[in-house]
């Protein structure tokens, strides 16, 4: 799908697309309407999930969901507030975001909800509770 | 009744440890696990604490063995976040450096992969051939390892017009050697006995759990980041993208073999078309807020990067997803199914940035008893 194709397919479940040089588009959703943007995209095939990023942004943890459309890719970002951190799971749509998931919640602390296999990925057995690196708090209280 | 057998995380042959848990019933592969994290290095982290400059080297530490895809992905991110295109001339050089690099990483693969299903003498050649690469790259970059040529805006060093013959003769002698190893990977019988029908990997699976790189496109996916968004100069050069149907073991072989003599294609042309010029702009590294994503083809596949700048020398947050994690979810297909004996080459196969096959301990799951097996043994056992 091109830019324009992907924006026609999913702009009734985002609020803002930003296209960058017809290759790439960056698209803001939420909780309510993420699925079906991406239930969306999986009728038109696509089924390459890049990864998951986590970005801190002070008080809310921006979610990014990186698509390959063939040939765009599209970033979809979900903002959840720090005291409200839970998400439900994509890993049924995309099997092949299972590892990306379970890195976002141990270093950022969103709970991936229904997940299969919500344990840690990389950080070690006896890393304390509550404790997530790529927190901008974290990062304060260890500098 | 099912025994578990534990490969790993003590793996002093190659750099990286990860432990995998094998659910085996008699011979048969039933079940596996991954543990990752063993070397994690915070490097996400880090990169938020350092200036662009500074990232650059902490980004070619990622990986020892494609240490210039790291760094040509994060320079032409940070370049898209600052709004400047890097010279010509520097753009070939890249792709000079890129390609030898894959070279160099294949026919490391190639040796080890040789090594894994007992044909040394193999193991042996292909290093030689290896080392050919590495004195091209110590010529070119003055290292054989860590590069260290790309910076924001461009590449250090360049290719100078008296190197270009030895860079020639190396290819052509580079050229035959990968022609005789496909040759030979095509008709030997005893490589053919053990990487025919060995762990399969199918197309639907391998789109399903987002397979990247060799892994994917012997699994006759068409993906290659080189072709499918052309990045640097590579959508002035021709080449082709190297796919096979089978997706076992002798497909991600070919594969790779193959795309050994589209490298050296690649550099031959860079080297001819690569024009006259400056190799490195001048960047100011205070970066308005900006965001995006830049992907390369690594020797493994698809390399990820998203990097967001907020107006200061440091970034804000840089994302890096390497190939070897992205095909890890796929590691389950290949193995289940499979016998103890086709771990080593299956989990060399899809060219992890590690090997698990120097020590493994077996645990009796009724009695609770661990005993160890040497590599030797291990070896024994798969032969």
């Amino acid at each position: 799908m091109n830019a324009k194709e992907v924006t026609t397919l999913i702009k009734d479940y985002v609020d803002e697309i930003k296209t960058v040089k017809d290759e790439y588009l960056f698209a803001t959703t939420d909780k309510q309407r993420y699925r079906e943007a991406m239930l969306a995209l999986k009728t038109q095939d696509v089924q390459h999930i890049f990864t998951i990023t986590g970005v801190d942004q002070g008080k809310t943890v921006e979610v990014i969901y990186h698509f390959d459309c063939r040939p765009v890719l599209l970033n979809l970002k979900i903002s959840l507030p720090k005291n409200e951190l839970r998400i439900p799971t994509i890993t049924d749509i995309f099997p092949g975001a299972i590892l990306y998931e379970r890195e976002l919640m141990e270093m950022f602390g969103v709970k991936v909800e229904g997940h299969p296999d919500p344990r840690r990925l990389f950080l070690p057995e006896d890393w304390p509770d509550g404790e997530y690196p790529l927190r901008k708090e974290w990062r304060e209280r260890k500098k | 009744m099912t025994f578990v057998v534990p490969v790993g995380p003590q793996h002093p042959a190659l750099k990286e440890p990860e432990f995998f848990k094998f659910e085996v019933k008699g011979e048969e592969i039933v079940d596996v696990d991954i543990r990752f994290g063993y070397a994690h290095k915070g490097i996400e982290e880090a990169l938020q604490r350092r200036d662009y400059k500074h990232d650059v080297y902490l980004v070619e530490r990622i990986c020892g063995i494609c240490n210039v895809v790291h760094t040509t992905t994060y320079c032409q991110a940070v370049e898209k976040l600052a709004g400047v295109e890097p010279p010509e001339r520097a753009k070939y050089i890249r792709v000079i450096i890129l390609e030898l690099e894959r070279i160099h990483s294949h026919l490391l693969w190639f040796g080890i992969a040789a090594h894994q299903i007992g044909f040394n003498t193999l193991f042996m050649l292909a290093w030689r051939d290896r080392e050919r690469v590495m004195d091209l790259r110590e010529l070119i970059s003055g290292n054989r390892v860590t590069s260290a040529t790309n910076t924001i805006g461009g590449v250090r060093r360049d290719v100078k017009p008296e190197q270009v013959s030895t860079i020639l003769r190396g290819l052509d002698e580079l050229e035959r050697s990968a022609e005789y190893y496909i040759d030979l990977f095509s008709s030997d019988r005893t490589i053919l006995a053990r990487c025919t029908d060995v762990g399969v990997l199918t197309k639907d699976d391998a789109r399903k759990f987002c397979a990247v790189g060799p892994l994917a496109r012997a699994s006759g996916v068409d993906t290659d980041v080189r072709s499918d968004h052309p990045y640097a100069v590579y959508d002035k050069l021709s080449f082709k993208v190297i796919t096979e149907r089978e997706g076992d073991v002798w497909a991600k072989s070919i594969v790779r073999l193959r795309e050994i003599l589209e490298s050296i294609r690649i550099v031959r042309q860079a080297i001819k078309e690569m024009p006259i010029g400056p190799i490195r702009t001048k960047v100011n590294i205070e970066i308005p807020r900006n965001e995006t994503i830049e992907r390369a083809e690594a020797p493994r596949g698809e390399l990820f990067y998203y990097a967001l700048s907020n107006g200061t020398e440091r970034p804000e947050r840089v994302r890096v997803r390497t190939p070897t994690y992205a095909n890890f979810a796929s590691i389950k297909r290949m193995f289940v199914g499979g016998t103890v004996a086709e771990i080593p080459i299956v989990m060399w196969s899809i060219d992890p940035c590690f090997t698990c096959n120097d020590r493994v301990s077996l645990v009796d799951s009724r009695t609770g008893k661990t005993f160890t097996l040497s590599l030797e043994e291990l070896r024994k056992w798969r032969l």
